[in-house]
């Protein structure tokens, strides 16, 4: 599926993987994960071959899966049995994370709404503290004021050790909260960048008219006019419309990645997916 | 080499606990049920009735090797549910990513499964054997309208030990299973046990069908093979009439046909417990 494909993560970044169905989003989830194999090339997560899955490897990653199931149990009694397993797991972060979600630890977990179960999935893998967190469409099924109480939780639950790679759909749940973007299509990264690069070039607003003269680099109908992509040209910077910049990547209108050092087509045996 | 990539004690008793904590109910229920069916099936097969022939009706070591055969497709079954987080790709990745290595969730698999599943399974058939005794014992009618003491009764049924399954024969005389032969017949069960263990490993669904189907397909392999050596170096075989070359022993007293089974028997197992650790490390979604 993916040829030429080449990508370095640091920790200490929020990352959104953005895609179209069938792009390779959940294809690079399993192989960072360590669920399937690379056929070729060669593959690194914190220093591990991810398919090797070597225990210490499987305890400092954690994949919050956009389907998910659970067995029959209570939620303390989950914890209780999977808890454990991951070393730094901090029982008071799960605690403060199932006040705010409003999470019953009495409650079974089958007998929760969608969303409940994955509020408490994402309160789960934030309180192990993983440096790898892998989150599959988190905001799905999540009513507005828990996407709103899961980009502040993320936010402050998160360290400089931590890596967190989201992959969505729902662009707009997280734009204010990644500080990298990465698209993928047909198994090729054609984008990736970090947010403060993108409002250092590029300008996001809403113009009521377009003239010929107008430098656009992309734009799209709404109510009001116009949502545009312009070269950034002034110091004041623009909050990030991720949809719109999706769009414009996705209809080569931003063809080339804005930072050229940090994508690096690999040949032969390093052809593969490096994060770090 | 670090071995702790491979086996921790601690992370392997957390593997075990996780697996207790979250199957404990459907192992209490499953070693209920299995005590309720084993003692059905040993008490319908024990006599009801005393008739003239006394002797016909004595349940001996060898009805008892019957039932307990029959029961051991129970335990198969309970092996056969091994790896059910295998069942479909959501509970299969949360499986995959549990921090443990293969080889101790293989080995978790083992213990729970085979090992404590084996050491149950003999403590339930003998509590059921002396149960289904001593009710059949205090219900048995005799059909004569002669009046037995308790202690005549009791002669119907023998009471049960382990060291009973290892007589072979009772007629003419008292004869046991060589250590050869038991050890295969352990072995034999063993293999049939790994075969039903490694299912999910190697199905997804209808396991357990498709595992018996690949059994039986063995086996006709096995008799196919047999088959074919009788028609190479007994041109008198007509195509899969080999019983008549039973005649021929070797020289520690098993036919032929015995020897290739039992060492079977031996090797199977000792070939399907790392088939089965590699497929599961090699699983992928």
């Amino acid at each position: 599926m993916f040829n030429d494909f080449s990508l370095e993560l640091e920790s200490g970044r929020i990352v959104g993987l953005l895609g179209k169905n069938g792009a390779g989003k959940s294809t690079l989830l399993n192989l960072i994960a360590g669920l399937c194999q690379p056929k070729q090339g060669s593959m690194e997560v914190n220093g591990f071959v991810p398919f090797n899955r070597n225990p210490n490897f499987l305890a400092d990653i954690y994949m919050v899966p956009e389907e998910f199931s659970f067995p029959s149990v209570s939620i303390a009694c989950y914890v209780k049995a999977f808890s454990p397993l991951y070393p730094t797991f901090d029982n008071e972060k799960l605690k403060s994370i199932f006040a705010e979600f409003e999470i019953q630890p009495s409650s079974n977990l089958n007998k929760l709404s969608h969303g409940q179960r994955k509020k408490f999935l994402i309160a789960f893998a934030l309180s192990t503290n993983c440096k790898v967190l892998v989150f599959d469409e988190p905001t799905n099924g999540l009513d507005i004021p828990s996407k709103s109480q899961f980009r502040k939780i993320l936010v402050s639950s998160v360290t400089d050790e931590q890596l967190v790679i989201i992959s969505t759909h729902q662009v707009k749940d997280i734009d204010t909260i990644i500080d990298k973007v990465v698209v993928i299509d047909n198994g090729t990264i054609i984008y990736q960048e970090n947010t403060e690069n993108i409002t250092q070039k590029l300008y996001f607003e809403t113009a009521t008219t377009l003239t010929d003269e107008d430098k656009v680099l992309y734009s799209e109908k709404c109510p009001f006019g116009y949502r545009v992509i312009r070269p950034a040209t002034t110091v004041a910077e623009s909050s990030i419309d991720l949809e719109l910049l999706f769009n414009a990547i996705i209809n080569n209108k931003i063809t080339s990645p804005l930072t050229p050092q940090i994508l690096v087509p690999l040949t032969g045996e390093e052809r593969g997916t490096s994060t770090k | 080499m670090n071995s702790n990539k491979f086996f921790s004690f601690s992370r392997f008793n957390l593997l075990l606990r996780n697996d207790i904590l979250l199957n404990y109910k459907k192992y209490l229920l499953t070693i209920a049920g299995a005590f309720i069916l084993g003692f059905i099936v040993i008490y319908s097969n024990m006599p009801k009735y005393i008739q003239k022939d006394e002797l016909h009706w004595v349940f001996g070591s060898q009805k008892y090797f019957q039932v307990f055969i029959m029961c051991l497709i129970g335990l198969e079954a309970f092996v056969g549910s091994s790896f059910s987080e295998l069942s479909n790709k959501v509970k299969t990745s949360n499986y995959l990513l549990l921090p443990a290595s293969t080889f101790e969730k293989y080995l978790s698999k083992f213990v729970i499964h085979v090992i404590a599943a084996i050491i149950l399974f003999l403590i339930i058939f003998w509590i059921d054997a002396h149960l289904a005794r001593y009710v059949t014992i205090n219900n048995i009618k005799d059909t004569n309208d002669s009046v037995l003491s308790y202690a005549e009764k009791e002669k119907f049924v023998q009471v049960f030990n382990y060291s009973m399954l290892l007589i072979r024969n009772t007629y003419p005389t008292i004869t046991y299973w060589s250590w050869f032969e038991g050890l295969a017949i352990v072995f034999g069960i063993f293999s049939v046990g790994m075969y039903f263990f490694n299912v999910k490993l190697f199905f997804r669904k209808l396991g357990l069908i498709k595992t018996a189907i690949s059994l039986i397909a063995v086996i006709y392999l096995g008799v196919i093979t047999m088959t074919i050596l009788s028609q190479l170096f007994y041109p008198e075989t007509k195509w899969f009439d080999i019983s008549k070359n039973m005649d021929y022993r070797m020289e520690n007293g098993l036919f032929n046909i015995e020897y290739w089974m039992y060492l079977s028997a031996y090797l199977v197992s000792l070939f399907l417990i790392p088939l089965g650790y590699f497929k599961l490390k090699e699983k992928e979604l």
